[in-house]
């Protein structure tokens, strides 16, 4: 497939802090076998720098989703490497993974995917809890009120709004002090108010709190709160866009779009 | 609507299956029980009618008037052969051993229930055959002789033992157990034995009962209406003289013989299989409520495209219907199962019964099994169907919670349980004080029967109120363990509704079981504590014989020796009767009175006797006395009394005994002051509490009647073996015949697990992507499975506890001071396997939820 980009990407991209939080070396992951077999992402090879707030772009289907749960270690990857600062995740035990997603690793769903059982306070520091750690008073004060969750913490999920929810769900991502936050579609079930909210809060976290996140995400004007833009396409980077601005993240999603119409076109029934 | 309902069915089936479990079980223990009654029946059946042999007709008379002309029947036309059914009994014995024995006169082959298995059928007035077990037990083989003792009446009215040695000739088997209620019968010459029974009788007496052989060929009827003349009666079993075939006699006779006692069984029985058809009917009533709120979203969106309420509900009982419907026709074919291999079994344990080769299929066990199993299925479904019509169209677009059971209707259930509660509870104390105070077992059992039926339906149904409240401490108590146990008991926590009926099954289980452990273990107690105070000691041997000044010979020391080394004989001590004067006390001729007394050492008697109260306050310089002896004598507690014997006088400090009415005690150091050289005239034994009492009095018996001396051997030792076993058994069958209840419990415990597991498929998965280990998954399924299990054994066991006590008080208050005791083993028996079930209830549930992989967390639904 022609692999013409809208903006050329590098393989030595360096990010002003100059460490990467998370690398992916010829990432590939194939679902199914023989004739329905799928090549969800086919030899990925990206970079996240630390301190940075990305936003994985492209087509349904393209493989964004399934990039992250290799990044994360949700899922095993079917050849290539994926690395969490120094540590290649890719061949981790699902002990060595589960310690690794409890203390370095954060979520974000975009079903918020909070415990109805539990208060908010609780849901925040439930992470904490299974790793058996006390959580830092001034960290989580500081969570809460960046937040604006003060008011809420005695409150049930169900007694929370679907933008107060998906705070609570951040907090939660961030009460361990994770070295990145993952966040698949995180304002894809809230009105665009909430969802500015919502990014807005991530994009303090980041500017204020000094987190990396990496977020996927449908939205151009959500992926404009981000400090770069990865684009994805047909299971390979197609492109990226460094301080992105909705319309230069439109432009760069039509591009792609016009490049490979029909294979996204498929990709998207596929995913439906 | 039928094609969608199968559909959601097929969909569902893992989760019906569960439940269909628990329908299983409950409707083969119908099954099985309705087979086992008709095994019952049959066997009785059975060895009746095999008394008759192969007989066509069985003639019969009244005692009054019975036929006497036997042999006059065999010359009726089309009859073949006829036998009297009469036996009589005598004592056999060869050697030391001895047996008395059921005896019955030789026959026709197709009227002799017994066959020679070894030698002949006797022929000659001196022959005799022998059942096998009976020569075994006499030890002899044919051609050897007998002694056979016989009473017959004397001249002077008296009754005079005849002896006479018949000899062996053959040895029978009893192959349709005719006789095995009697041990067998053994069998001398027919003429023989109508001498015998002649003399013993003072004449010539007639039989009640003729078996007749018909001719091969002959018309029965027509030979049965020719008897029935030619004894001048009819074919009318209630007339005087009547003539009837052969099986409908045996049934006559099977019918009185139990006395309806075969219905008794089966009503008991079947008690037992409506308790667990309950518990089976929450876990069904539990799986369809689970059912609907995961299918809330698809009823609504029926609803949406124009089902009525109506066909909802109709969706979700057809369910049931068929589901009641196959698991119980699966119920009845294990059932059936069950029944054939417990019958083969038993069969190749060589029963003194024979029972049947196999089962008889009747239409009652396959149709009410199958009925009742749909129609509790149905039954229970009943309202998670009426909360499925709840479920509004408009819940199709918006994820709503789970529908449930209205308000208010809960508001009148919470008063109305605990009401009910309240009353039954309330008639339950009332009973354990009528039984207690009042005296009055037989007003106090029925109160306590309905007031804890009454308080027991308020505690179920009231269970959905505060079973949760209680799970929530006990998941308060575990949840301080971390952040497992808190996850899992807030889980817990999140369908009341579910624990509860979950819990509440186990619930009734455990109660019971509970309740008839303590029950038999306050009956127990209470018993022994009654025999004990009736009779203080295990065994007692006493010297029954009298020297010419009429005082009781002394026990051997030899004896004393060989009695206590029996084995299991824990301990004994020597006691001592003597006759002692009292100067101070005067009978109204004015002589002084004398006192028994039976001296003791009460160090040593207290380790021998079972209640050692029985000799509170005897000390060295105290004179024991019983408390009605104290009060004819009218002495109280710390009196002075002067006795005398043939070598001294000494002066005593009284005690009165408070349980003894007539014994008095002395101490036996000081029996020297008053008499010397008294002799040991009797010794309480105490076995060990391992020993096989029975057995050990039989050595004891025997280790007296070998050393010549003449002794008697007494003690409760016997019968409180007896007792105890009696309880055992009955306890046994009832806590067998609960198991099944508990077992349908645990099936639930597992169903309800795993149903929730399902549904919190996305949630264990997002748990996994936060940093919840495999291990922490398994140990929170572990902990929920523990709590929901824990909370209804432990409950159920205190439950129990109250009901056994209660019911012990009502029922056993009349014995005197009843006491409450906790079966502590039972207790901790039922505890673990409840735990343990509820342990390995989450193992499946735990290994779904791990296959929920952290990615479906991120994957919307
Ligand atoms: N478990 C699976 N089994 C088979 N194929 C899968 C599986 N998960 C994803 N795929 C396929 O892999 C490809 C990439 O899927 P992925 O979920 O990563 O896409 P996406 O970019 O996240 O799409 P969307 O924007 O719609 O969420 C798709 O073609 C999808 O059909
Ligand atoms: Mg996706």
């Amino acid at each position: 497939m022609d692999t013409t980009v809208f903006v050329p990407v590098t393989d030595t991209d360096t990010p002003d802090t100059g460490r990467l939080a998370v690398r992916a070396r010829g990432l590939t992951k194939t679902y199914g076998s023989g004739e329905a077999q799928v090549r969800a992402l086919d030899g990925v090879d990206v970079d996240f720098a630390e301190g940075r707030f990305t936003a994985i772009m492209g087509p349904s289907g393209s493989g964004k989703s399934t990039l992250m749960h290799l990044l994360a270690g949700l899922d095993s990857a079917t050849a290539g490497q994926a690395f969490l600062g120094s540590t290649e995740i890719t061949g981790l035990g699902d002990k060595a993974l589960t310690r690794l997603r409890r203390d370095r690793v954060g979520f974000v769903f975009q079903q918020f995917n909070l415990l109805p059982m539990f208060t908010a306070r609780d849901n925040i520091t439930l992470p904490l809890e299974l790793a058996g750690a006390k959580a830092d008073r001034e960290w989580f004060d500081t969570l809460v009120r960046t937040l604006g969750l003060d008011q809420r913490l005695e409150h049930r999920p169900s007694e929370l709004s679907g933008g107060q929810q998906q705070r609570v769900a951040i907090a939660r991502a961030l009460i361990a002090q994770p070295e990145v936050v993952f966040a698949d579609e995180p304002t894809g079930n809230l009105d665009s108010r909430s969802g500015a909210e919502v990014l807005s809060f991530l994009r303090r976290s980041v500017r204020e709190l000094g987190r990396t996140i990496i977020m996927v995400t449908h939205d151009p004007a959500a992926a404009a709160y981000a400090d770069r833009v990865v684009l994805i396409a047909d299971g390979r980077i197609a492109g990226e866009i460094t301080d992105p601005t909705p319309e230069a993240v439109l432009a760069g999603l039509d591009a792609l779009r016009s490049l490979e119409g029909p294979v996204a076109d498929d990709a998207a029934q596929a995913g439906a | 609507m039928l094609r969608i309902t199968l559909a959601q069915m097929r969909r569902s089936s893992g989760r019906l299956a569960a439940a269909g479990i628990a329908i299983v079980i409950g409707t083969a223990f119908v099954a099985a029980t309705l087979l086992a009654g008709d095994v019952v029946t049959r066997t009785t059946y059975d060895s009746i009618a095999a008394r008759y042999a192969d007989a066509d007709l069985v003639v019969g008379a009244t005692i009054e008037d019975p036929v006497t002309d036997v042999a006059a029947l065999g010359e009726v036309d089309g009859v073949d052969s006829v036998a009297p059914m009469s036996a009589s009994y005598a004592e056999l014995s060869a050697g030391a051993r001895s047996v008395f024995q059921t005896i019955i006169p030789t026959a026709d082959d197709r009227l002799m229930p017994m066959v020679a298995t070894v030698g002949s059928m006797p022929t000659q007035d001196d022959e005799i055959a022998l059942p096998q077990d009976v020569a075994e037990r006499l030890g002899v083989e044919t051609g050897e002789r007998i002694n056979l003792n016989r009473s017959v009446p004397a001249e002077d009215g008296s009754w005079e033992q005849v002896t006479v040695r018949p000899v062996v000739v053959g040895i029978l088997d009893d192959p349709y157990g005719a006789y095995s209620q009697t041990g067998g019968a053994a069998v001398v010459d027919a003429d023989t034995f109508a001498t015998w029974r002649a003399e013993e009788n003072g004449g010539e007496v007639g039989a009640e009962e003729v078996a007749v052989a018909v001719s091969p060929g002959a018309d029965v009827a027509a030979v049965q209406a020719a008897l029935a003349t030619a004894v001048g009666g009819t074919t009318d079993p209630e007339d005087a003289r009547w003539v009837v075939p052969t099986d409908e006699r045996a049934a006559t006779v099977a019918a009185s013989l139990t006395g309806g006692q075969d219905l008794v069984f089966l009503i008991f029985v079947l008690t037992f299989a409506a308790i667990a058809l309950v518990v089976a009917g929450l876990v069904i009533a539990n799986t369809f409520q689970v059912l609907v709120a995961q299918r809330a979203r698809t009823l609504a969106l029926l609803r949406c495209v124009g089902a009525n309420k109506a066909q909802v509900g109709r969706g979700v009982l057809t369910e049931a219907a068929i589901l009641g419907a196959v698991a119980s026709v699966a119920g009845v074919l294990l059932g059936t199962a069950l029944g054939q291999g417990a019958l083969w079994v038993a069969g190749a344990m060589d029963l003194p019964v024979p029972l049947p080769d196999s089962i008889t299929l009747t239409w009652q066990v396959v149709v009410i099994p199958v009925l009742v199993g749909t129609l509790v299925t149905v039954g229970a479904a009943l309202v998670p169907a009426r909360v499925a019509t709840r479920v509004a169209p408009l819940a199709a677009l918006r994820p709503a919670d789970a529908p449930s059971a209205s308000r208010r209707a809960g508001r009148v259930r919470l008063v109305l349980s605990m009401l009910t509660a309240v009353l039954g509870f309330a008639l339950l104390g009332l009973g354990a004080a009528l039984g207690t105070v009042a005296q009055e077992p037989t007003f106090g059992v029925l109160a306590g029967i309905a007031g804890g039926a009454l308080s027991f339906v308020g505690v179920a149904v009231g269970a959905v109120f505060w079973l949760p409240k209680v799970a929530a401490l006990a998941g308060r108590l575990v949840g301080a363990s971390g952040p497992t146990a808190r996850l899992a008991s807030a889980n817990t926590l999140r369908n009341p509704r579910r624990t509860a009926t979950t819990s509440t099954a186990l619930l009734i289980g455990v109660t019971l079981v509970a309740m008839m452990s303590t029950g038999a273990a306050s009956a127990r107690t209470s018993l022994t504590s009654a025999l004990d105070e009736q009779f203080p000691v295990d065994v007692e041997v006493s010297s029954s014989t009298y020297d010419e000044e009429g005082a009781r010979t002394a026990l051997s020391d030899g004896l004393r020796a060989d009695v206590s080394s029996v084995a299991d004989v824990a301990a004994i001590t020597d006691l001592t009767d003597v006759s002692l004067g009292v100067p101070d006390i005067v009978d109204p001729d004015g002589e002084p009175v004398s006192v028994d007394f039976t001296a003791l050492d009460p160090g040593a008697a207290r380790e021998v006797l079972n209640a050692p109260d029985h000799i509170d306050g005897l000390a060295p310089g105290t004179a024991l006395l019983g408390y009605t002896n104290a009060e004819s004598l009218e002495l109280a507690d710390g009196d002075r009394l002067t006795l005398t014997g043939a070598d001294g006088t000494a002066t005593f400090s009284v005690a009165v005994n408070e349980v003894e009415p007539y014994v008095n005690y002395l101490a036996a150091d000081d029996l020297p002051q008053v008499q010397a050289g008294t002799v040991v005239t009797d010794m309480y034994v105490a076995l060990a509490d391992s020993a096989d009492a029975a057995g050990t009095v039989a050595t004891i018996q025997d280790v007296v009647s070998d050393s010549g001396e003449s002794a008697q051997v007494t003690g409760i030792a016997v019968q409180r073996a007896m007792y105890d076993e009696v309880i055992d058994t009955v306890l046994a069958i009832v806590l067998g015949l609960l198991a099944v209840a508990v077992v349908i419990a645990l099936i639930g415990v597992a169903n309800t697990l795993s149903l929730s597991v399902i549904e919190r498929r996305k949630e264990s998965a997002t748990l996994r992507a936060i940093g919840l280990s495999k291990s922490q998954l398994r140990g929170m399924l572990a902990i929920e499975g523990l709590l929901i299990a824990g909370v209804g054994a432990v409950l159920g066991i205190v439950l129990g506890l109250v009901y056994g006590w209660g019911g012990s008080a009502a029922a056993l208050g009349i014995m005197g001071d009843v006491t409450l005791t906790v079966p502590w083993l039972d207790v901790t028996l039922v505890l673990v396997v409840a735990l343990a079930a509820g342990l390995v209830a989450s193992v499946a549930p735990a290994r779904t939820a791990l296959k929920a992989s952290p990615v479906e967390a991120l994957a919307a639904d």
